[in-house]
């Protein structure tokens, strides 16, 4: 390695420890701080370590929310991705299997749920008429509407890469058309299911405005609704309220720590292809 | 007599169903709804007045004008930086790949979080930034608290967290070019410079329109920021249409909110369509 | 043992006639080969078989059967494709047993029938590797036990051994030649190449342009071929054809005569030329003449005749072997 790089490599990475590092530093020193210590918004160590009796007592707080916020969050996550995977799967499937003028149709309704933003209220109002307004179903549907543009493409463009061949002899083997699909292309969608799985489990977790309008009130909290309405609650608090946001920072940093390769491939698709 | 097909139409139907009702339902519905007085208890057709309004308060128009200097801003400093630091990430740096892995890992973070995070490190007197800048005798404005600056303090945060995402496409839009055009351009005697922007700039193009429309996407429609560091404030100094449509929704005009939903989803075709077209029209004869 | 027998067929995507009227009969036990150039049609009428295509009109008869519009899987058919079509994710066994798996068929009895094709075929030891840790000959191998294990009364492969690097090949073609006998089933194959078909069809089927040639027996499509066309396609090197002025005088549109059955003499002869190239191939040897008035003569010879480039021969064609088209 030139000399020139190893600097360079250097104060790139001093650059970035300021930068990017320091602020994920402070809200783990000021998790662990106690009130008094964390009210003075120093960057320092803490006096005493509290981290697990911090842990501890926002976990409790109104009842126990938190849990209940995870809960809900995790089942959200869980089943809308689920739905994701085999709807867009399906769709991506018949598109590049199946040419025909429907096709149009259907990649004008992917362009639109890219770009068009979701009407809220009107989205209210039609949740309401189906009784699904403020309810974890809702909430789980009104995800899979839109991580579905997204799943499609992805899907539709892996789908490309397995021989029709392997339809044919499954045919001729006797499968229907759904055996097809769930004994034959789905096992063989494995790399592209993994991606879609990561990125879209990231991005719902994450998620707060959607929950903030369709999912209001405390029976059906989210972990992102939880936080900001933690930050009245803990407003003289700041141990706690960095202590919600490290836990709420965890999961994803989890994702990220085994899976950040598919995480990249996910959200770097179409830079290449253009 | 056609024997079915094994790729049936009726593959598309549950996907086609949720996306239908609960997408392009609302979206065909709020063009209807945006022309009316609409609240709790009726809907009354009023023609084009809710538009009338956002042009006429001043604080509607704000949260347009904010709107687009947002979208702009952020979207500008992602492409042009995040294709430098690309370059940068893969020129052989020392420690290029945990570089990399530090500056992407803020676009999976929560945004309330960073939101609040900077917040705090953004507070005018006890903020560590302002402290900071003190010790060094630099008195540190009100961040989030001047009107005329909370707008740009929240730009940054977001490009804080974005800049990962962008810089990330680039890399593999990078990886993409073969090395015979550097090669090529080198033997024909060009500098870094002159590299920069004949080889690479023009070659990096899929990336970049990626970056570029994601980017203005996401600062059109960008809520979760500002509504966690400044909720719109201070008064409505930071107000984008984002936070206009949940503020009126909140005060019961939904009418007046579809009407910012439907102005919103025509910035964003107005901007991003036009902008695709030019792209795609300034072909690269490989 | 079962027959199939087309009635005129035809096939036509869109606009475009691909098979444009085949009436076929293939007998009980045959081994019957579709040989023609690209894009004559061959891997679509074997499809139409098959039913992965539906064919525009026409009659298709398995055993006394009318299958034109039944499903592939009710046709008493199986298929081997060129790529194989492995299903990648499952284990030999796996793959062999799918078809039965699918109809749900009790598991024991699934790995009995496995196990009897691996058999046959010597795959026992490989039951449970998947297909890419497989050579070439040992997938194509897994692709006949999947098709073996169905029981089907008619056999069809779509050019298996394109893929194969030439030894493996001879050695397949041997291997599947032995199959036949063994099983004694019906078997229809598409291929281009004329080698495979004239060493391994009991019939052959001549396609060209959506349409049947000629069928016969190798020997009789060597020997008495119906048309040009035919003529030069079987056999190696090429036939000799010439029309105009040459074909007049013989009393035919075209005339043709094969390398092999042309005498060549340092003395005498019908044609007189100069060589022009020779192509020596250890056993034989090629030699291009070239006569006044004609293009040039392909003739073979034995592989240590001393001859030299621009040496005059003269050439003969043997009697009874000439073919005098229209």
């Amino acid at each position: 390695m030139r000399r020139r790089q190893l600097y360079a490599g250097i104060s790139a990475l001093l650059a970035s420890g300021v930068i990017f590092v320091f602020p994920f530093v402070f809200i783990l020193i000021t998790a662990a701080k106690t009130r008094q210590d964390a009210a003075a918004l120093t960057f320092s160590l803490p006096h005493e370590w509290q981290l697990w009796q911090n842990f501890i007592e926002v976990v409790q707080t109104r009842n126990y929310m938190l849990l209940l916020a995870y809960f809900n969050s995790t089942l959200i996550t869980v089943v809308a991705v689920t739905l994701l995977v085999l709807f867009g799967a399906m769709v991506g499937y018949l598109l590049q299997r199946r040419p025909s003028h429907w096709n149009t149709v259907i990649y004008g309704a992917v362009l639109a749920g890219l770009m068009i933003p979701p009407a809220v209220v009107p989205t209210i109002w039609v949740l309401q008429s189906l009784g699904l307004f403020k309810t974890i179903s809702g909430m789980i549907l009104i995800q899979v509407a839109y991580g579905l543009s997204f799943t499609v493409l992805l899907f539709r463009s892996f789908i490309a890469t397995i021989p029709r061949d392997l339809d044919e002899a499954a045919i001729i083997d006797g499968a229907k058309p759904l055996q097809i699909f769930f004994r034959v292309v789905l096992p063989l969608l494995k790399p592209v299911t993994v991606t879609v799985i990561v990125t879209q489990s990231i991005a719902i977790f994450n998620d707060f405005t959607n929950p903030l309008y369709y999912l209001p009130g405390r029976d059906n909290v989210t972990v992102q609704l939880t936080l900001y309405n933690f930050q009245g609650q803990f407003q003289t608090q700041f141990n706690l309220l960095f202590m919600n946001i490290l836990l709420v920072t965890i999961p994803p940093l989890i994702v990220f720590v085994f899976f950040n390769r598919q995480i990249v491939a996910g959200m770097t698709a179409g830079a290449v292809k253009g | 007599m056609t024997r079915k097909s094994p790729y049936p139409y009726w593959f598309v139907l549950p996907a086609a169903v949720v996306f239908t009702v609960l997408f392009l339902a609302p979206t065909i519905a709020s063009l209807w709804f945006s022309l009316t007085r609409w609240d709790l208890f009726s809907t009354q057709f009023i023609g084009l007045e809710n538009y009338r309004q956002f042009f006429r308060e001043p604080f509607l128009i704000q949260g347009l004008i904010n709107t687009v200097i947002y979208a702009i801003l952020t979207s500008g400093t992602k492409t042009v930086l995040g294709l430098l630091l690309a370059v940068l990430l893969t020129s052989g740096i020392w420690a290029q790949g945990l570089l990399r892995t530090v500056i992407f890992f803020p676009v999976l973070v929560s945004t309330i979080g960073v939101g609040i995070t900077f917040s705090v490190l953004m507070h005018p007197t006890r903020g560590i930034i302002n402290v900071a800048l003190s010790a060094v005798g630099i008195h540190g404005p009100g961040w989030l608290t001047d009107p005329s600056l909370a707008l740009y303090s929240i730009v940054f945060v977001d490009l804080w967290k974005g800049i990962g995402l962008a810089t990330v496409i680039y890399i593999a839009g990078l990886a993409s070019i073969s090395p015979d055009y550097y090669e090529a351009a080198r033997i024909d005697g060009a500098t870094g410079r002159q590299m920069f922007f004949r080889v690479t700039v023009p070659l990096a193009k899929p990336a970049t329109v990626t970056v570029v429309t994601l980017s203005l996407i996401g600062g059109l429609r960008s809520f979760d920021l500002i509504w966690a560091m400044t909720r719109g404030g201070p008064g409505f100094s930071s107000d984008v249409l984002a936070s206009v449509i949940y503020k009126q929704y909140q005060a019961g005009f939904y009418g007046l909110s579809t009407a910012g939903n439907v102005i919103l989803f025509l910035l964003i075709g107005l901007i991003v369509l036009p902008m695709t077209a030019w792209f795609n029209r300034k072909e690269v004869d490989l | 043992m079962t027959s199939v027998v087309l009635e005129d067929v035809r096939k036509s995507f869109g606009s475009l006639d691909v098979i444009k009227g085949v009436d076929l009969t293939i007998d009980a036990g045959e081994f019957c080969v579709f040989v023609g150039p690209s894009g004559c049609g061959k891997s679509t009428l074997l499809r139409i078989i098959s039913g992965l295509e539906q064919s525009t009109s026409g009659r298709l008869l398995i055993g006394d059967r009318d299958v034109t519009h039944a499903e592939p899987s009710q046709r008493g058919i199986a298929m081997v494709f060129q790529s194989y079509a492995l299903y990648p994710h499952l284990t030999v066994a796996e793959n062999i047993g799918f078809g039965l798996s699918l109809a749900r068929r009790p598991k024991a009895e699934i790995a009995e029938k496995v196990k009897q094709t691996a058999d046959i075929l010597q795959l026992s030891h490989l039951l449970d590797r998947k297909p890419k840790a497989l050579s070439g000959g040992q997938r194509q191998r897994v692709a006949i036990g999947r098709a073996i294990i169905r029981n089907p009364q008619v056999f069809l492969f779509d050019e298996p051994l394109s893929n194969l690097d030439a030894s493996l090949r001879s050695q397949m073609r041997l291997e599947l030649t032995e199959l036949h006998a063994k099983l004694g089933a019906t078997m229809i194959y598409v291929t281009h190449d004329q080698v495979e078909a004239m060493t391994m069809a009991d019939k052959i089927v001549v396609l060209n342009g959506g349409k049947i040639e000629q069928v016969g027996s190798p020997m009789t499509l060597y020997n008495k071929p119906a048309t040009p066309f035919v003529a030069g396609f079987i056999g190696s090197p090429k036939m000799n054809l010439f029309d105009g002025e040459l074909a007049a005088k013989e009393g035919c549109r075209t005339y043709g005569i094969r390398p092999e059955h042309i005498l060549l003499s340092e003395t005498e002869g019908k044609w007189r030329g100069s060589v022009r190239h020779i192509e020596r191939l250890g056993a034989d040897t090629i030699v291009f003449l070239e006569v006044p008035q004609l293009p040039a003569i392909i003739v073979r010879t034995d592989g240590d005749r001393p001859i030299s480039p621009g040496q005059t021969l003269f050439a003969t064609p043997l009697q009874g072997k000439e073919q005098r088209f229209g």
